[in-house]
């Protein structure tokens, strides 16, 4: 550019310096101008036309970012070419120009309300210049995409069916799922509408074609990335199996869970206390916890541990008295409990320590006041007692 | 040298110009500056503020050049991605961006997406959902290493997020959510040994609280190990408003949730946590302010698909990987580009 005015003159200094710009970078001594001929299978000349043909190319067909790209690759190759230096001030003043269109044009769309729209018009203008500030932000803050369709669900309807049939990918039945707020584990309605919206990146199978399918570029375009591997269109719908959708479970019910599953179950209760902190009246910790105390209050009726046993046992009726057979288990840890203090009554009994009897048998009458027999034995004892204690006195 | 030149009049100011031009352009260029008495000629190379131009020598590689040229071997993605290539015969000309040329990831063809991968616990078997077999993670991640994908910290897709830096078209994010000590024994070392860094959500609660829980110790130590460590709340409790909550309980609440670890991470690791994993993925716009409140820039669910760089900074995406997934089911989640006619 700066040469282009001034002459032959101009253009001989132009190439001396460039010579000697060249020379910098290479470590071979050839003549001036072309570094490291072993290197450079061709000499600079050719290599920068190759280019500069590739970038008129491109701008003939409407790549004017790649075609930007490839007028500076040139001028790499040839700093001091004016005329690569006027070509690349003029399409970069058109991309400018496309540029500033596609963000009115989005703008306006969004003023209207049409989101889609406006979202390709940004895009676009992105696509032209991929550091545009004013069209990333306008596409991150105040665009709300998604596109969707609306599906009803006829009887049979399964979401990973769905998105077998959608996306070609059981797994994104989450995502209907979840953009259709269900509830957990749902069931679906015939009748009843959901919102599939489309994934990037994920191939939407639409029952009619809603977007031209991308241009392939006549030339090779370095930066369109090689997508990554796609699940093909929708494949027949794979015999459905167990539906789950649930969110993530947290991990200490996971744990408490574990530990139950060990039949620890100290573990189990120590450890859904600690998520119940968290989560008062959470319903599947209440369950964990119920199980872990049943659980326990079980174990420790076998193993002959009844005071213990009633412990949990009474803990599990605060939360739910009719769990399972529990009021029952209650009875038979009770009950043996009885039998265990009043035997141990008996055998204190028969060694003549009075005091000893009657305190196990009260136990037995404190826990079951309608126990004939321990009444009996008490009256018995102290009657015993008292005799004897008259004896001494005497 | 230019003020020496001075003097010659037109020529000298023309050739002087000239040379601005030529030293501004290989000045920063760490490459092939002619050193003395080094005997192996050494590749030639032209080059500008935004490309180098060269041609492949025997055994080089996009790694090679990046070293060369870049600054750096990790730079060879920006080769690999540019020229689309991923070996070089010699002679060939390579073309080397110098600069970040598509920081948005948008073509006329698409526009790039990157996926963020959520684990949870592993064991040495599988067990239920989120306890995935420590031999499928492995298996996982050696298909990224042989197929291309970069992983790249949560960090830099932030940056990716904002505009301030571009990934790797194959760009991948890993993410482990809770903090089970199975990352430390059964994740880590696949992980070092592939190269690759991840991040860890975890919930305060948890720390050093049950038998699978990793303490603050532990993750002192992987996050000098060049582990990311991020917060996932205080007790893993839904974020959202629940029914009947006033507003002053529900701000009680967040408080105790998104401040209480911030308090944690700056006690324990020295700094805040920027980045939140919503617990169970689950959020509404209600939460968004709280959330930026208590200082996070960026946030996740766990909706299944991957993320542009103009996501919404508080409203990313994520995906979960089940332990019952095959791995197909697996590399469904991989999607890094998605086609749309932006031309």
């Amino acid at each position: 550019m700066m040469a282009a005015g001034r002459g032959w003159l101009a253009a001989a200094a132009l190439g001396l310096a460039l010579g000697g710009c060249a020379s910098l970078t290479s470590t071979a001594s050839t003549g001036p101008g072309e570094p490291g001929a072993g290197a450079f299978p061709i000499a600079r000349d050719p290599l920068a036309a190759r280019h500069r043909q590739q970038a008129e190319a491109l701008e003939r067909d409407g790549q004017l970012r790649r075609a930007a790209e490839e007028w500076k690759i040139a001028l790499a190759i040839a700093p001091g070419d004016a005329r690569v230096r006027e070509s690349l001030r003029a399409l970069q003043a058109r991309i400018d120009q496309a540029v500033a269109e596609r963000l009115d044009e989005g703008r306006k769309a969004l003023a209207r309300g049409v989101h889609v729209e406006a979202r390709r018009k940004f895009l676009a203008a992105l696509a032209l210049d991929p550091s545009n500030r004013a069209a990333f932000d306008a596409l991150q803050s105040d665009t709300r995409e998604v596109e969707f369709i609306t599906h009803t669900v006829r009887a049979g309807d399964t979401l990973t069916a769905l998105a077998q049939r959608y996306y070609g990918d059981r797994s994104r039945g989450e995502v209907i799922w979840e953009t259709n707020q269900l509830p957990p584990n749902p069931r679906l309605a015939a009748g009843t509408t959901l919102k599939i919206p489309e994934i990037p990146g994920v191939p939407f199978v639409h029952p009619e074609a809603r977007r031209p399918a991308p241009a392939m570029a006549a030339i090779p375009t370095p930066d369109v990335p090689r997508p990554g591997p796609t699940p093909g269109p929708a494949a027949p719908a794979a015999p459905s199996t167990k539906e789950e959708f649930t969110p993530e479970v947290n991990p200490l019910l996971a744990e408490a869970r574990e530990a139950l599953e060990r039949s620890d179950f100290p573990d189990a209760i120590a450890t859904v206390d600690k998520f119940l902190s968290g989560k008062p009246g959470d319903r599947e910790g209440l369950t964990v916890k119920k199980q872990a105390l049943y659980g326990q209050a079980k174990s420790q009726l076998d193993a002959r541990r009844y005071n213990e046993s009633i412990q949990s046992l009474n803990q599990l009726a605060r939360l739910q008295p009719d769990y399972e057979d529990a009021p029952s288990l209650l009875r038979q840890a009770r009950t043996r409990i009885i039998e265990q203090h009043y035997t141990q009554g008996v055998r204190f009994y028969r060694e003549e320590k009075l005091k000893e009897a009657i305190a196990e048998w009260r136990v037995v009458l404190e826990m079951d006041p309608s126990n004939a027999n321990a009444r009996r034995n008490i009256d018995q004892a102290e009657k015993l007692l008292r005799g004897l204690e008259q004896r001494m006195k005497k | 040298m230019r003020r020496r030149a001075r003097g010659s009049g037109l020529l000298a100011s023309v050739a002087a110009l000239s040379l601005a031009a030529c030293a501004t352009a290989s000045a920063p260029a760490p490459g092939p500056a002619p050193a003395a008495g080094s005997p192996p000629p050494r590749p030639a190379a032209y080059q500008s503020e935004d490309f180098i131009v060269t041609f492949a020598q025997p055994g080089d590689t996009p790694k090679a050049l990046a070293e060369r040229y870049l600054g750096g071997a990790d730079k060879g993605w920006m080769i690999e991605d540019y020229t689309g290539l991923r070996a070089f015969a010699p002679g060939q000309e390579v073309v080397i961006p110098r600069r970040p040329w598509n920081p948005a990831g948008v073509t006329p063809g698409g526009y790039q997406i990157v996926p963020i991968l959520t684990y949870h616990n592993l064991g040495e078997q599988a067990k239920g959902r989120l306890v995935l077999a420590a031999a499928s993670f492995r298996e996982q991640m050696r298909y990224l290493k042989t197929n291309g994908y970069r992983v790249v910290s949560l960090a830099e897709f932030i940056e990716f997020s904002r505009l301030n830096r571009q990934l790797p078209q194959r760009a991948v994010v890993l993410t482990f959510d809770d903090g089970y000590r199975a990352f430390k024994d059964l994740a880590y070392p696949v992980l070092k040994e592939l190269g690759f860094t991840a991040t860890l959500f975890i919930y305060t609660d948890w720390v050093g609280a049950g038998r699978g829980a990793l303490s603050w110790a532990d993750l002192r130590e992987l996050a000098a190990a060049g582990m990311d460590i991020q917060g996932h709340s205080k007790t893993h409790a839904d974020l959202r408003r629940a029914q009947g909550e006033t507003e002053a309980q529900y701000a009680r609440r967040m408080q105790a949730e998104l401040e209480q670890p911030q308090e944690l991470f700056n006690r324990n690791l020295g700094r805040r946590s920027q980045i939140l994993a919503y617990p169970y993925g689950r959020w509404e716009e209600g939460l968004l302010p709280k959330v930026k409140e208590y200082g996070y820039i960026a946030a996740f669910s766990v909706r299944r698909q991957g993320n542009a760089s103009f996501m919404r900074p508080l409203a990313g995406h994520r995906s979960q990987i089940y332990s019952e997934m095959t791995l197909d089911d697996f590399v469904k989640n991989l999607n890094v580009f998605q086609e749309e006619n932006l031309r």
